[in-house]
Parts: C-alpha cells; sequence; structure tokens
C-alpha cells in the first residue's frame, strides 16, 4: 500500500514526533508506515485521514500486491 | 519516552530488584535450612518477582500501539523459535554426548534467560530492519 503522509505532514510543518503525539502511537510507527513498512490498522488509517481532513483514499492508495 | 514505556521501567526494574534481593537471601539461607516444605518455599522466593516481569511485559505488549505490539510479537516468535532450536540442537548434542553435560537443573535454569536473550536479539534486528531505509 501506497500512501501520502510523509508528504502531507512535512506540508503541515509537523516532525515525525508531533504526528506521533497528535496519533497517540510512537514516531518508530510513523517512521514505518511513512517508508511504507508497516501498513496500519483500518481505525488508525481513519485516524490518520481524520486529522490531515481528507478521505481515506485519497492518503492511501492499493501498491502493487494489491 | 511514552507512559506506556515510562510505566513499563517503573514495573519492571523494581521487580528485577526485589528478584536479585530475594536471590541472595534465598541462596545463603538455603545453606541452613533444613526440612523440604521450608526449602521448598525459600527457593521459590525469587520465582515471585518473576512472575511480575511478565505480568510488565505483557501489560507493555498490550498498551502500547500496534506497530510496536507487531514487533514485540514478532520478536517473540522469532525468538521463541531461535531459542527452541537452539535447545533443540543443544539436546541433540548432549544425546549424542559430543558435549560433556550438564546438571539437568543447570538446563532448566537457563530456559527463561536464553528465551529472554533471544527475544531482545530478535526485537533488535526488528527494529535495525523496520528503522533501515
Amino acid at each position: 500500500m501506497n500512501n501520502r503522509v510523509r508528504e502531507l505532514r512535512t506540508l503541515l510543518g509537523w516532525s515525525q514526533a508531533d504526528l506521533g503525539d497528535k496519533l497517540d502511537v510512537s514516531r518508530q510507527t510513523v517512521n514505518a508506515i511513512e517508508t511504507g513498512k508497516y501498513d496500519p490498522s483500518l481505525p488508525l488509517a481513519f485516524k490518520i485521514a481524520r486529522l490531515f481532513e481528507m478521505p481515506i483514499e485519497s492518503i492511501f492508495t492499493p501498491g502493487e500486491q494489491a | 519516552m511514552r507512559a506506556v514505556h515510562k510505566r513499563y521501567l517503573r514495573e519492571f526494574f523494581p521487580a528485577m530488584f526485589a528478584y536479585v534481593v530475594l536471590i541472595l537471601l534465598s541462596v545463603s539461607w538455603l545453606k541452613s535450612l533444613e526440612g523440604t516444605a521450608p526449602r521448598m518455599i525459600v527457593t521459590l522466593l525469587p520465582v515471585l518477582p518473576i512472575a511480575f516481569v511478565i505480568r510488565a511485559m505483557v501489560r507493555v505488549i498490550r498498551d502500547q500501539d500496534e506497530f510496536e505490539r507487531r514487533v514485540d510479537l514478532e520478536a517473540i516468535a522469532i525468538g521463541g523459535a531461535v531459542g527452541g532450536f537452539g535447545f533443540f540442537t543443544y539436546g541433540m548434542l548432549l544425546n549424542a554426548k559430543v558435549i560433556v553435560p550438564p546438571s539437568a537443573e543447570s538446563v532448566a535454569i537457563w530456559v527463561l534467560p536464553a528465551l529472554m536473550g533471544s527475544f531482545g536479539l530478535a526485537k533488535c534486528a526488528l527494529g535495525w530492519y523496520y528503522r533501515a531505509r
């Protein structure tokens, strides 16, 4: 799965730690999502979408395996 | 450090300190203590704090975020398999009488530390894997 989390986060001028605090997850978790090493659960993906005020499908898109 | 990990350290270190104190106390007490029941109680005293260490580990695994939990559970799975493989290999060598057999109690005592050690190594490797890129 591909995502635009890093792009959206940097647009808002947030660090990974800032985003982690807002989502109540660790900085390592944010990094793993941004680098595509970890696909978040549906509840966390919705939380991210709500935080960026965007539809979930405009942040997360199917990757090559989908 | 996140609150869940601070709580883990607050629970882990006192339990380990209690273990060290009780193991020293237990070993010295057992030298002079007689009777099966009293010896059993004194021998098992240091086990109690280890149960609290396991409780702290279970609580941190349950309460941390989903990615941290995944890393820990992967590390437990890999560490358990590697630790089990190590003991299996060791058992085969003992069975073939290729190495000098230790006492049964020393082997049993090393099971938990070996599993914890292999879990720790697996967690380090996974941490490196997820950070790399």
